[in-house]
């Protein structure tokens, strides 16, 4: 039997560790991009802001952010299109072969993605699409869409189709009830899928490398110059990145604050 | 007598899905003011019906009237009809208050106005003022039916559906939601048309009861006609526990084959009796032997289930008659053939 203060340490301890293990890499990034050295080396000899500067010179940061921004937005708005379409007829419909699509639908999940990435690859270039970051919103799209689909269909599970018959019995309009009842009850998981979505597509690599042709998104130039040709510009990369998918994620969070607001 | 004019009017309505007719040909004037229960089992179109007559669903054929005026073609939203739903159907995003008001926003009706209604509907089915800004959530089974009633109200309809909006709902509560529904329809004065799987609780409600079997109303008329004077073995049996006796016609006269013993002024091919008709009296018109297989006490009475012959009978005896009979004891029960309910199927 463990006291209730040594069980409060273990807890503490075991709070720590997890912290610890989930932002050491990130913080060891930071430093990285600290140093003027050309190789990840702890503890540096020398701080330096020498790689940031270099990132706000270099026109590549912009376009690996536009690049990057430009396929998530994209995914964002099919998925959840899609994403809340496919929910719905889970959760508004009974037919035939329901639960055998809804297995369908997310088996694509388990598929590696570096397998899943080249297998379109070959299809575009047997269809003679030339990979860009069009390509990549498709590829990306595959593998998110199916994942958005199942966060909001949970969303949706204790849905009660009659409150739109209710709404409508009530004298609402079509309109109307979509506005006063389907869609505040799907929009935390519209939300939830947005923000899934966005971070998903953000970070994607494996899809990337096969689909993006000449365009290069961030995680990818990432991994490359990590590869070869390392600098601290790359950490420095990952920092900017890192601040511009929070400061995403924040503006997303702010226009959820904005429009349940304006519903009440 | 002077006839009002019919809240309602059913002329021939017909709802078909595919090749299953769930509503077959029904025509009725539901009254002014009148509380009108459709009973029938599951599957017998009851909910259908309710939902063609709520403008939820677009019949087959036939016509629907709303006080003369023809409301087929009509949808839900703008019939001046609202129905509390078997689920509730409350708005779980929103306040109590928020859910009443609702059909008046719709209408656009000012806040303050709204507000006003509301508190007025809470009061009327007896729920604090305070619950005005409770999250319907926070509500409990019977707090949530009075707001499902509260927020059909607030549309101000002409006709209230109900879908059975009782059936989840355990005994006790039930029973004073029951109570509770059948002063409000004497308040409001409003027609109200209601559907239930229970004849007990249609009984308690209703002015006029229809029991519905495959789409077709079997038997329309008041509790009381219901209960005195079933038409058929469907709607005797609907009734719960009753006595059912097959009549055979024999040389000698017809005659009650399970009891062997005559049955004089046979008026149908089978005798419903109810329990309480059933006495452990020599004395009566017809009397017969059986043997006591189970005694429940009831509170205010006692229910033997007896064995003559090949049936299986009950009988029940007014607590405090004298009546002392014990398991497996064997009497001579009898009943007086006025009180039979003759059908022919």
């Amino acid at each position: 039997m463990i006291g209730g203060r040594a069980r409060n340490w273990v807890k503490v301890i075991w709070v720590c560790t997890i912290l610890t293990a989930l932002y050491l890499p990130i913080l060891s990034v930071l430093l990285a991009s600290l140093a003027n050295t050309r190789y990840m080396r702890f503890p540096h000899k020398v701080w330096s802001l020498d790689a940031y500067r270099g990132a706000a010179a270099d026109y590549t940061t912009v376009t690996l952010h536009v690049i990057s921004l430009q396929i998530a937005v994209w995914v964002v708005l099919l998925s959840v299109v899609l994403g809340t379409l496919g929910a719905m007829a889970y959760a508004r419909y009974d037919w035939r072969g329901r639960t055998l699509f809804q297995k369908m639908l997310v088996l694509p999940i388990f598929f590696p993605q570096p397998v899943l990435g080249l297998a379109l690859l070959l299809s575009m270039s047997a269809l003679g699409i030339a990979p860009s970051w069009k390509t990549a919103v498709v590829a990306h799209a595959v593998w998110i869409v199916p994942i958005v689909t199942l966060v909001i269909s949970i969303r949706l599970f204790g849905y009660d189709v009659a409150q739109e018959e209710a709404a409508f019995d009530l004298g609402a309009s079509r309109w109307q009830v979509a506005r006063e009842v389907t869609f505040p009850a799907l929009w935390p998981g519209i939300f939830s899928g947005a923000l899934f979505a966005f971070l998903l597509s953000w970070s994607n690599l494996p899809l990337s490398i096969y689909t993006s042709g000449a365009d290069t998104p961030l995680p990818l130039w990432l991994f490359s110059r990590t590869a070869t040709n390392y600098s601290p510009l790359v950490p420095a990369i990952a920092v900017i990145g890192t601040f511009v998918s929070g400061l995403v994620v924040l503006a997303l969070l702010l226009l959820r604050r904005v429009l349940s607001r304006a519903a009440n | 007598m002077t006839k009002s004019p019919a809240a309602l009017s059913l002329t021939g309505l017909t709802k078909r899905f595919g090749a299953m007719t769930a509503v077959d040909d029904i025509s009725i004037d539901i009254r002014e003011g009148e509380f009108f229960t459709i009973v029938g089992p599951s599957g017998s179109g009851k909910s259908t019906l309710v939902r063609l007559l709520a403008g939820l669903e677009a019949p087959t054929s036939g016509r629907l009237h709303l006080r003369g005026l023809d409301i087929t073609a009509m949808p839900a939203n703008r019939r001046p009809t609202a129905m509390v739903f078997q689920s509730l159907a409350l708005f779980d995003h929103r306040s109590v208050g928020q859910n009443i008001e609702f059909a008046m926003k719709m209408k656009g009706v000012a806040p303050e106005a709204r507000r006003l209604r509301a508190l007025e509907l809470l009061r009327l089915v007896r729920l604090p003022e305070s619950y005005y800004a409770r999250p319907v959530t926070q509500c409990s089974g019977g707090e949530r039916q009075r707001v499902a009633l509260a927020r059909a109200l607030g549309s101000d309809p002409e006709i209230l559906f109900f879908d059975e909006p009782l059936s989840a709902i355990d005994y006790r509560l039930r029973k004073t939601l029951e109570v509770e529904l059948k002063e409000l329809h004497q308040r409001t004065g409003k027609t109200f048309i209601y559907i239930t799987h229970s004849l007990e609780e249609a009984m308690v409600l209703s002015d006029r009861i229809a029991i519905m079997r495959a789409g077709r109303f079997e038997q329309i008329g008041t509790p009381d006609e219901i209960y005195r004077h079933p038409t058929s073995r469907f709607v005797a049996s609907f009734m719960g526990e009753v006595n059912i006796l097959a009549v055979s016609q024999t040389p000698a006269g017809p005659v009650f084959a399970d009891l062997e013993c005559a049955a004089p002024e046979a008026a149908g091919a089978f005798a419903v009796l109810r329990p309480e008709s059933l006495r452990p009296d020599a004395s009566a018109p017809v009397t017969f032997a059986a043997t006591v297989t189970q005694k429940l006490m009831l509170g205010s009475r006692t229910q033997f289930h007896l064995r003559a012959g090949q049936a299986a009978l009950i009988a029940e005896i007014a607590a405090g008659s004298g009546a002392s009979l014990s398991l497996g004891e064997t009497a001579r029960f009898g009943f007086d053939p006025a009180d039979i309910a003759w059908v022919q199927a």
